[in-house]
Protein backbone atom coordinates (compact mmCIF):
# COMPACT_ATOMS: atom_id res chain seq x y z
CA UNK A 1 0.00 0.00 0.00
CA UNK A 2 1.67 3.51 -0.88
CA UNK A 3 2.61 5.91 1.92
CA UNK A 4 0.10 8.90 2.78
CA UNK A 5 1.76 12.03 1.97
CA UNK A 6 1.35 13.19 5.65
CA UNK A 7 4.62 12.22 7.28
CA UNK A 8 5.81 12.46 10.58
CA UNK A 9 8.23 12.83 13.54
CA UNK A 10 7.17 10.86 15.70
CA UNK A 11 9.97 8.30 16.18
CA UNK A 12 12.20 11.22 17.00
CA UNK A 13 9.41 12.71 19.13
CA UNK A 14 9.19 9.72 21.60
CA UNK A 15 13.18 9.00 21.47
CA UNK A 16 13.49 12.92 22.89
CA UNK A 17 11.27 12.10 25.42
CA UNK A 18 12.38 9.57 27.58
CA UNK A 19 12.68 7.09 25.24
CA UNK A 20 8.73 6.56 25.47
CA UNK A 21 7.93 2.93 23.67
CA UNK A 22 5.04 2.42 21.13
CA UNK A 23 2.70 0.74 23.32
CA UNK A 24 3.40 3.91 26.07
CA UNK A 25 2.42 6.31 23.53
CA UNK A 26 -0.84 4.60 22.46
CA UNK A 27 -2.13 4.22 26.12
CA UNK A 28 -1.45 7.96 26.44
CA UNK A 29 -3.93 8.75 23.19
CA UNK A 30 -6.17 5.47 23.34
CA UNK A 31 -5.29 3.74 20.54
CA UNK A 32 -3.67 0.34 19.80
CA UNK A 33 0.30 0.11 19.66
CA UNK A 34 -0.31 -1.43 15.87
CA UNK A 35 -1.85 1.85 15.03
CA UNK A 36 0.93 4.44 16.48
CA UNK A 37 3.54 1.72 14.72
CA UNK A 38 1.20 2.40 11.41
CA UNK A 39 0.94 6.19 11.69
CA UNK A 40 4.85 5.85 12.21
CA UNK A 41 5.14 4.05 9.19
CA UNK A 42 3.09 6.64 7.18
CA UNK A 43 1.18 3.66 6.50
CA UNK A 44 -2.00 5.02 8.29
CA UNK A 45 -2.86 8.66 8.29
CA UNK A 46 -4.43 9.90 11.86
CA UNK A 47 -7.99 11.92 12.46
CA UNK A 48 -7.46 15.70 13.52
CA UNK A 49 -8.31 14.30 16.91
CA UNK A 50 -5.30 11.53 17.44
CA UNK A 51 -3.23 14.05 15.91
CA UNK A 52 -4.08 16.82 18.33
CA UNK A 53 -3.96 14.15 21.11
CA UNK A 54 -0.16 13.10 19.42
CA UNK A 55 1.14 16.75 19.28
CA UNK A 56 -0.17 17.22 23.38
CA UNK A 57 1.80 14.00 24.57
CA UNK A 58 4.88 15.88 23.41
CA UNK A 59 3.78 19.33 23.79
CA UNK A 60 4.28 20.32 20.39
CA UNK A 61 2.46 22.03 17.70
CA UNK A 62 0.53 19.80 15.25
CA UNK A 63 2.96 21.19 12.70
CA UNK A 64 6.13 20.16 14.63
CA UNK A 65 4.90 16.74 14.20
CA UNK A 66 3.25 16.17 10.99
CA UNK A 67 4.13 17.34 7.67
CA UNK A 68 2.04 17.66 4.91
CA UNK A 69 4.49 16.85 1.89
CA UNK A 70 3.05 17.98 -1.21
CA UNK A 71 3.24 15.73 -4.73
CA UNK A 72 5.09 11.91 -4.61
CA UNK A 73 4.57 10.31 -1.73
CA UNK A 74 8.14 10.43 0.02
CA UNK A 75 9.09 8.88 3.73
CA UNK A 76 11.02 12.61 5.45
CA UNK A 77 10.63 11.27 8.65
CA UNK A 78 12.33 8.35 7.89
CA UNK A 79 15.01 10.41 6.44
CA UNK A 80 14.94 12.20 9.28
CA UNK A 81 15.62 15.85 7.21
CA UNK A 82 12.56 17.60 8.18
CA UNK A 83 12.21 16.87 11.56
CA UNK A 84 15.30 18.14 12.19
CA UNK B 1 -0.30 -9.20 16.09
CA UNK B 2 -3.23 -7.02 17.21
CA UNK B 3 -5.98 -8.49 19.06
CA UNK B 4 -8.75 -8.56 16.44
CA UNK B 5 -6.15 -9.57 13.84
CA UNK B 6 -5.65 -12.89 15.53
CA UNK B 7 -10.01 -12.69 16.44
CA UNK B 8 -10.10 -11.85 12.16
CA UNK B 9 -7.61 -15.22 11.80
CA UNK B 10 -9.71 -17.18 13.56
CA UNK B 11 -13.12 -16.46 12.14
CA UNK B 12 -11.49 -16.89 8.66
CA UNK B 13 -10.16 -20.46 9.96
CA UNK B 14 -13.37 -21.54 11.29
CA UNK B 15 -15.06 -20.72 8.16
CA UNK B 16 -13.13 -22.16 5.63
CA UNK B 17 -12.61 -24.95 7.37
CA UNK B 18 -16.73 -25.41 8.40
CA UNK B 19 -17.67 -24.32 5.11
CA UNK B 20 -15.32 -27.32 3.72
CA UNK B 21 -16.95 -29.63 5.90
CA UNK B 22 -19.84 -28.42 4.85
CA UNK B 23 -19.41 -28.51 1.51
CA UNK B 24 -18.00 -32.24 1.23
CA UNK B 25 -20.87 -33.36 3.12
CA UNK B 26 -23.91 -31.47 2.10
CA UNK B 27 -26.76 -33.23 0.79
CA UNK B 28 -26.26 -33.09 -3.38
CA UNK B 29 -28.78 -30.19 -4.43
CA UNK B 30 -29.44 -31.83 -7.64
CA UNK B 31 -31.01 -35.01 -6.77
CA UNK B 32 -34.79 -34.79 -5.48
CA UNK B 33 -35.18 -35.41 -1.85
CA UNK B 34 -36.92 -33.11 1.13
CA UNK B 35 -35.53 -29.54 2.19
CA UNK B 36 -35.15 -30.09 5.51
CA UNK B 37 -31.51 -32.46 4.54
CA UNK B 38 -30.11 -29.22 3.09
CA UNK B 39 -31.15 -27.25 6.62
CA UNK B 40 -30.22 -29.71 9.02
CA UNK B 41 -26.79 -29.52 7.33
CA UNK B 42 -26.51 -26.17 7.54
CA UNK B 43 -27.72 -25.77 10.79
CA UNK B 44 -25.13 -28.19 11.79
CA UNK B 45 -22.59 -26.42 10.06
CA UNK B 46 -23.74 -23.28 11.71
CA UNK B 47 -23.51 -24.58 15.34
CA UNK B 48 -19.60 -26.24 14.76
CA UNK B 49 -18.93 -22.77 13.31
CA UNK B 50 -20.47 -20.89 16.44
CA UNK B 51 -18.43 -23.66 19.12
CA UNK B 52 -15.44 -23.16 17.36
CA UNK B 53 -15.88 -19.57 16.76
CA UNK B 54 -16.65 -18.88 20.84
CA UNK B 55 -14.26 -21.26 22.22
CA UNK B 56 -11.32 -19.54 20.40
CA UNK B 57 -12.81 -16.59 21.61
CA UNK B 58 -12.79 -17.73 24.69
CA UNK B 59 -9.21 -18.90 24.76
CA UNK B 60 -7.89 -15.94 23.16
CA UNK B 61 -9.77 -13.34 25.90
CA UNK B 62 -8.06 -15.63 28.60
CA UNK B 63 -4.69 -15.81 27.04
CA UNK B 64 -4.94 -11.75 26.00
CA UNK B 65 -7.05 -10.05 28.81
CA UNK B 66 -5.68 -7.00 28.83
CA UNK B 67 -6.25 -6.76 24.52
CA UNK B 68 -9.47 -8.05 24.91
CA UNK B 69 -10.74 -5.84 27.38
CA UNK B 70 -9.37 -2.55 25.36
CA UNK B 71 -12.14 -0.82 22.33
CA UNK B 72 -11.29 -0.44 19.00
CA UNK B 73 -9.52 2.39 17.80
CA UNK B 74 -10.07 4.31 14.86
CA UNK B 75 -8.10 2.40 12.54
CA UNK B 76 -9.61 -0.89 13.65
CA UNK B 77 -13.33 0.71 12.49
CA UNK B 78 -12.05 1.92 9.57
CA UNK B 79 -10.55 -1.45 8.80
CA UNK B 80 -13.88 -2.73 9.29
CA UNK B 81 -15.71 -0.77 7.12
CA UNK B 82 -13.74 -1.28 4.42
CA UNK B 83 -13.59 -5.12 5.06
CA UNK B 84 -17.32 -4.87 5.03
CA UNK B 85 -17.64 -3.00 1.47
CA UNK B 86 -15.31 -5.81 0.34
CA UNK B 87 -18.12 -8.51 1.34
CA UNK B 88 -20.96 -6.81 0.52
CA UNK B 89 -19.55 -6.71 -3.13
CA UNK B 90 -18.73 -10.30 -2.74
CA UNK B 91 -22.13 -11.21 -1.45
CA UNK B 92 -24.10 -9.26 -4.89
CA UNK B 93 -21.54 -11.22 -7.17
CA UNK B 94 -21.43 -14.38 -6.07
CA UNK B 95 -25.36 -14.70 -4.87
CA UNK B 96 -26.01 -13.22 -8.61
CA UNK B 97 -23.96 -15.37 -9.96
CA UNK B 98 -25.25 -18.41 -8.27
CA UNK B 99 -28.47 -17.78 -8.18
CA UNK B 100 -28.04 -17.30 -12.38
CA UNK B 101 -26.29 -20.47 -12.73
CA UNK B 102 -28.80 -22.46 -10.65
CA UNK B 103 -31.41 -21.04 -12.51
CA UNK B 104 -29.90 -21.99 -15.38
CA UNK B 105 -29.72 -25.70 -14.82
CA UNK B 106 -32.11 -28.24 -15.79
CA UNK B 107 -33.16 -30.36 -12.64
CA UNK B 108 -32.29 -27.69 -10.15
CA UNK B 109 -34.76 -26.65 -7.58
CA UNK B 110 -35.36 -23.84 -4.88
CA UNK B 111 -33.24 -25.67 -2.75
CA UNK B 112 -30.54 -25.34 -5.00
CA UNK B 113 -30.85 -21.75 -5.42
CA UNK B 114 -30.96 -21.43 -1.75
CA UNK B 115 -27.94 -22.98 -1.39
CA UNK B 116 -26.20 -20.63 -3.92
CA UNK B 117 -27.14 -17.83 -1.93
CA UNK B 118 -25.95 -19.35 1.19
CA UNK B 119 -22.35 -19.96 -0.64
CA UNK B 120 -22.36 -16.61 -1.60
CA UNK B 121 -23.02 -15.50 2.11
CA UNK B 122 -20.20 -17.79 2.87
CA UNK B 123 -17.81 -16.41 0.27
CA UNK B 124 -18.48 -12.78 1.65
CA UNK B 125 -17.52 -13.41 4.88
CA UNK B 126 -14.00 -15.28 3.74
CA UNK B 127 -13.45 -12.49 1.62
CA UNK B 128 -14.38 -9.77 4.51
CA UNK B 129 -12.26 -11.44 7.24
CA UNK B 130 -9.78 -11.75 4.29
CA UNK B 131 -9.93 -8.06 3.82
CA UNK B 132 -9.09 -7.51 7.40
CA UNK B 133 -6.22 -9.74 7.52
CA UNK B 134 -4.96 -7.82 4.59
CA UNK B 135 -5.55 -4.35 5.78
CA UNK B 136 -3.89 -5.01 9.60
CA UNK B 137 -0.88 -6.73 7.76
CA UNK B 138 -0.05 -4.16 4.40
CA UNK B 139 -1.39 -1.49 6.58
CA UNK B 140 -3.90 1.14 6.25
Amino acid sequence: MAPTLVTNCIRRLRFEHGEMTQQQLAERIGVTRQTVNAIEAGKYSPSLEVAFRIAEVFRARIDDVFLYNRGPATRPAMDGAPCE
Amino acid sequence: MSFREKTAWITLLAIVAVSLMYWFHMPNPFVPGPAPRVLHAMGASLAAYLIIELASWLLLRWRYPQDARAPCDERERLIDLRALRVAYYAFVVTAMAGIFVTLHLAGTGPVAVGMAVFMGFVLSQISKHAARILLYRRGF
